[in-house]
């Protein structure tokens, strides 16, 4: 095998979704699947150009296969003047130079589906590069066939009501354009103009790059800043229903020819306004990124109290039967805060962005390891709760052994450094020079890729890397993760998140020590009078559960995955 | 122990004495007494060979120095031996037909316990006995097979599912609880901060001394399922708060100055409603120096009792001559009257205010008596002292220990008073002659509960008095 990996054991695929006949797929595997998230840019270097490829990505994909990945998720690979990392679109159908060609691209779509890896890429709607021809085109012919492509205007005035987003660098959301001599709306950075969805013609052409996608045989998009497609004056120009009624049609057209593709959209909204995204009969997209469940993670553990995670469960409503969330820890992005309170924001910001530099917009730029210190037991809690809550787990490409980051890198670079394969040079990423390399490695004492690589952990079986591949292991066997209801079981001990998943006669009691030190908690389960609780990661048989309150200590930052195994003759 | 041989019958045949002796809920341990009448008031289920009878039984309990109590004792009755329920038997009993029941504390008996969740659902009155569903409430949440749960001093609470909690009173006293008064002119108000209540029970019968009596015997409210007491998150702060090297009391992540900055408004809001739905007052000059004279005695009789209080006696003195002092009229209402950490509940809706019976010692009509809110104020503030500093107990010398209690402490009290205040409460630190005395006061009991019953403890207080009299200088 490459890389040393050792022979995967016993891993069950999800199911070789790639060798069914279309109507024999799994139409809501995305429901079970774990997620990896993965820049073509940082993950390995094919030719020797100190940057990223999609020849590259395709040589790892045995490691990937290896973590237990069910699908990858690919950030824009897209042509791009790149500055903002690709999501500066400026063509909808055509993959960057740097990374490869399209042929490239399909080859790679093959091989993944070859291992059982299904493919989703990041889509953006919202806006394009304003070197995409489409603006070119407008701003220099505005009576021209792509005139009305964009948001014009005389004045800077309309849609006062819209918050700027990226506050550290717009001050408003419309800025002049010197050629056309109108005013173009944008509701990211200012080079890059959102389309104008009320024309006929834009929902044409998007759907049309859509359906280009899905022909080269990817699994679904990720759907991009969809909450500010549309605009009306009075509103805060977010969510509104044309835009929902945009997304309802999207899918229609997708599911006609395209079944068991999904759809995850990128709402950074409250839940209660993400759910709107899923349709009133999960009619729009299948998928939703939970975004204010993860910063209540961290708060929660550094206040030691289940609260601010127990509360936004609550206030989770339902969602239809055929979608799921998108749970995550961390993303390309800065860990955002603007789904917390001002009170709640101040907090995050003093407690893990000691550094100003660390800030970033309305969030902080760091990975997760050092966002808990490299604490292997937090580290070890954190993606447990990621694996057990609600959802979809979506890893992080580098998270899985820790990686670093650097934070005097500009924008968000600090987080897309590239990926540590060994300790030799460039981190096995690149066989460049390591002057030419698109962002250097990371080299601190803690983190650097002399102590924190591949390489290392596949060689020690404690690791970070292994253990993360046997809780995806145990996820898996376990289909309540997935599938399962939630419900928080409370209790008496602040510090302590138990709750319980159930689907079927699947039974998963999950207990989490959101404290540093050793607690004790006693839980109501006379519900499972009888049953015994089954330790997920090494199928230890616990004491029986009674009437009285079901007591279980825990080290600090420690947790438990129990199966509940009903009594003998009840099977 | 009693005076008489313990195999004495109860009116019953059934050895009562024998029984309520052990019980948790029975005050009189280490007293001389006796059951000097037993009745059944209410039957809730005439027993048949095939099911069990549920009855309530009232004994009077009378001391040798000729103090009585009333408790209340359900018991449910079967014709064989119920082997499940030999933990809560109290003793076989003949009828009249000469047949042998063996009785049970019918709340120890899920086949019976739902008689009271379907009596208040059903409103059901009978002779002797009238469960009242509360006005608010139209159908009971689904309850479910009934556990005790609790370890009460005058009471057994009881959990159905875990949507129901029944609190059964033992100890019963003429008249309305004020548990039961309290919650349901807060449920009328539409108060959030409560634990909803669904109904009550009460029985009617004829004391030995021929009067007819009316008491409140159990009370329904809505189970807070999974919350969180109010001590045991405030430990999960300290706990934190200590164990830090270097950091201050805003810092630590573990801060509860949010917390404790909503239970302050909590306080507020359940004050502003109590003020809206209940009888208020004013104290003038007159009665408000009748209170200082009452706090004052007690200081002395405490100062006599514990000498470490006595350096202290002299400064303390002057906050209660400050409040009989005082020009303007206080403000009085009803109030919780019991008010500390462990009497609140953190839920996923925000915080709870349990338990309105006020202080349990203290006379009936003194618990319903109006109050400044100041009193409820000044018993949180002392419970955040306590919280900060429990922990010290066990490290007498610990300085830096010591330093971070009382800037938890101080931390969170701003942050109670702050939240009370925005909240529309009177801002308690704009009535600072109050504060102090009403805060005095409370810390002056707890030395000599604390001498009393344990005396390590006794440096928690003598803190908050090392300060309050410094205040005075």
């Amino acid at each position: 095998m490459t890389d040393g990996l050792p022979e995967a054991h016993g891993v069950p695929a999800i199911d070789n979704f790639a060798d069914l006949p279309d109507d024999q797929r799994d139409p809501h595997w995305y429901k079970r699947a774990v997620f990896y998230e993965v820049l073509v840019r940082s993950f390995k270097d094919s030719n020797g150009d100190g940057t990223g490829d999609l020849a590259g990505l395709i040589d790892k994909l045995d490691y990937i296969q290896w973590l237990g990945v069910d699908c990858i998720w690919l950030p824009p690979f897209y042509r791009s003047p790149l500055r903002d990392g690709g999501y500066d679109v400026s063509d909808y159908t055509d993959v960057l130079p740097e990374f490869g060609t399209i042929g490239d691209f399909v080859e790679f779509v093959d091989a993944a589906h070859a291992r059982g890896i299904r493919v989703i890429i990041d889509f953006v709607m919202n806006h394009t590069s304003d070197q995409h021809a489409w603006f070119q085109s407008s701003r220099t012919d505005p009576n021209g066939p792509f005139g009305d492509f964009y948001v014009w205007a005389d004045t800077d005035e309309a849609y006062s009501d819209a918050r700027v987003i990226f506050v550290d660098t717009e001050t408003s959301n419309w800025t002049f354009d010197p050629v056309r001599k109108q005013y173009f709306w944008h509701r990211f950075f200012n080079h890059q103009p959102d389309l104008n969805f009320e024309n006929p013609r834009v929902q044409e052409a998007v759907i049309e790059a859509l359906k280009f996608w899905l022909d080269l045989g990817i699994d679904g998009f990720r759907l991009d800043a969809v909450p500010y497609l549309f605009e009306e004056e009075g509103t805060n120009c977010e969510n509104l229903p044309a835009t929902h009624e945009f997304l309802k049609r999207v899918r229609k057209e997708v599911d006609a020819q395209y079944p068991d593709r999904v759809m995850l959209c990128e709402a950074n909204q409250w839940p209660g306004d993400v759910v709107e995204y899923f349709g009133q009969d999960g009619d729009e997209c299948q998928m939703a990124f939970h975004f204010p469940v993860m910063p209540r993670l961290f708060m929660g553990v550094r206040r030691e109290s289940r609260y601010p995670i127990s509360e936004i469960m609550a206030q989770t409503p339902a969602i239809p039967d055929n979608c799921q969330w998108g749970i995550f820890l961390r993303n390309h992005d800065e860990l955002t805060l603007e789904m917390v309170t001002d009170e709640e924001r101040d907090y995050m910001w003093g407690e893990y962005a000691k550094d100003p530099r660390m800030k970033a917009n309305i969030g902080i730029r760091r990975r997760l390891a050092p966002l808990l210190e490299n604490d292997q037991n937090q580290l070890e809690l954190f993606t447990a709760l990621l694996m057990s809550l609600p959802g979809s787990p979506v890893l992080y490409y580098g998270d899985e052994i820790g990686m670093g980051d650097n934070i005097w890198l500009g924008d968000r670079d600090g987080v897309r450094t590239p990926m540590q394969w060994t300790p030799d040079r460039n981190a096995g990423f690149s066989t460049s020079n390591p002057g030419q390399l698109f962002l250097p490695v990371i080299m601190d004492p803690i983190y650097g890729h002399q102590v924190t690589s591949v390489e290392a952990q596949l060689a020690s079986s404690t690791s970070l890397l292994h253990w993360t591949r046997r809780m995806i292991e145990v996820r898996k066997q376990n289909p309540a993760f997935g599938l399962g209801t939630w419900e928080d079981l409370g209790g008496s001990n602040p510090s302590v998140l138990s709750f319980v998943r159930v689907f079927g006669d699947d039974i998963v009691l999950c207990v989490n020590n959101l404290s540093r030190f050793p607690q004790p908690v006693e839980l109501d389960l006379r519900r499972w009078e009888g049953y015994f609780p089954i330790e997920l990661q090494g199928t230890v048989h616990f004491p029986q559960i009674g009437e009285l309150p079901y007591l279980l200590t825990l080290a600090g930052h420690g947790f438990y995955w129990f199966r509940l195994s009903p009594p003998e003759g009840e099977l | 122990m009693t005076s008489t041989p313990s195999t004495a019958p109860g009116e019953d045949g059934v050895d009562l004495e024998g029984h309520i002796g052990h019980e948790r809920w029975f005050a009189g341990k280490g007293r001389f007494w006796s059951i000097t009448a037993a009745q059944t008031v209410a039957s809730l289920r005439e027993p048949t060979p095939e099911r069990s009878g549920v009855r309530i039984d009232i004994v009077q309990v009378t001391y040798d120095d000729g103090e009585t109590e009333t408790y209340q004792l359900p018991l449910a009755s079967y014709a064989e031996p119920a082997t499940h329920l030999a933990h809560a038997f109290v003793g076989e009993e003949e009828d009249a037909d000469g047949r042998t029941w063996y009785v049970y504390d019918a709340l120890h008996d899920k086949e019976s316990t739902g008689l009271w969740i379907e009596g208040i659902a059903a409103d059901r009155a009978g002779d002797g006995f009238a469960f009242h569903r509360e006005p608010t409430i139209r159908e009971l949440p689904p309850g479910g097979p009934s556990i005790v749960v609790g370890a009460e001093q005058s009471n057994t609470s009881l959990i159905f599912g875990d949507t129901v909690i029944l609190k059964v009173f033992r100890k019963v006293s003429s008249g309305l609880n004020p548990d039961i008064e309290m919650h349901s002119a807060l449920a009328a108000a539409g108060s959030t901060h409560i634990a909803a209540p669904l109904g009550w029970l009460e029985g009617t019968w004829t004391d030995p001394s021929g009067n007819e009596v009316t008491a409140s015997l159990a009370m329904s409210q809505v189970f807070l399922k999974g919350a969180t007491d109010g001590w045991e998150l405030a430990q999960t702060s300290v706990r934190d708060l200590y164990a830090e090297a270097d950091l201050h009391a805003d810092e630590v992540g573990g801060d509860f100055a949010g917390e404790a900055s909503r239970l302050g408004a909590a306080t507020a809001e359940v004050h502003l409603a109590l003020a809206e739905a209940l009888p208020t007052g004013l104290l003038e000059r007159k009665e408000l120096a009748g209170v200082a004279e009452g706090m004052r005695s007690r200081l002395d009789r405490t100062a006599a009792d514990v000498p470490e209080l006595m350096p202290y006696a002299a400064a303390l003195r002057g906050a209660f001559d400050d409040l009989a002092a005082l020009d303007e009229p206080v403000a009085v209402q009803r109030l919780h009257g019991d008010f500390h950490l462990g009497q609140v509940m953190r839920t996923l809706d925000g915080w709870k205010l349990l338990d309105f019976e006020g202080e349990p010692a203290r006379p009936l009509a003194e618990r319903r008596g109006l109050e400044p809110p100041m009193k409820d104020v000044a018993g949180m503030l002392r419970s955040f002292d306590y919280a900060a500093r429990h922990l010290l107990a066990d490290h007498p010398a610990d300085g830096q220990r010591a330093y971070r209690a009382t800037e938890w402490a101080d931390r969170n009290r701003e942050a109670f008073l702050t939240g009370y205040a925005r909240a529309g409460g009177a801002d308690p630190r704009q009535q600072p002659v109050l504060l102090r005395a009403y805060e005095t006061d409370k810390a002056v009991y707890e030395v000599l509960y604390e001498a009393r019953n344990r005396p390590t403890w006794l440096q928690i207080p003598m803190a908050a008095i090392h300060r309050l009299a410094a205040g005075e200088e």
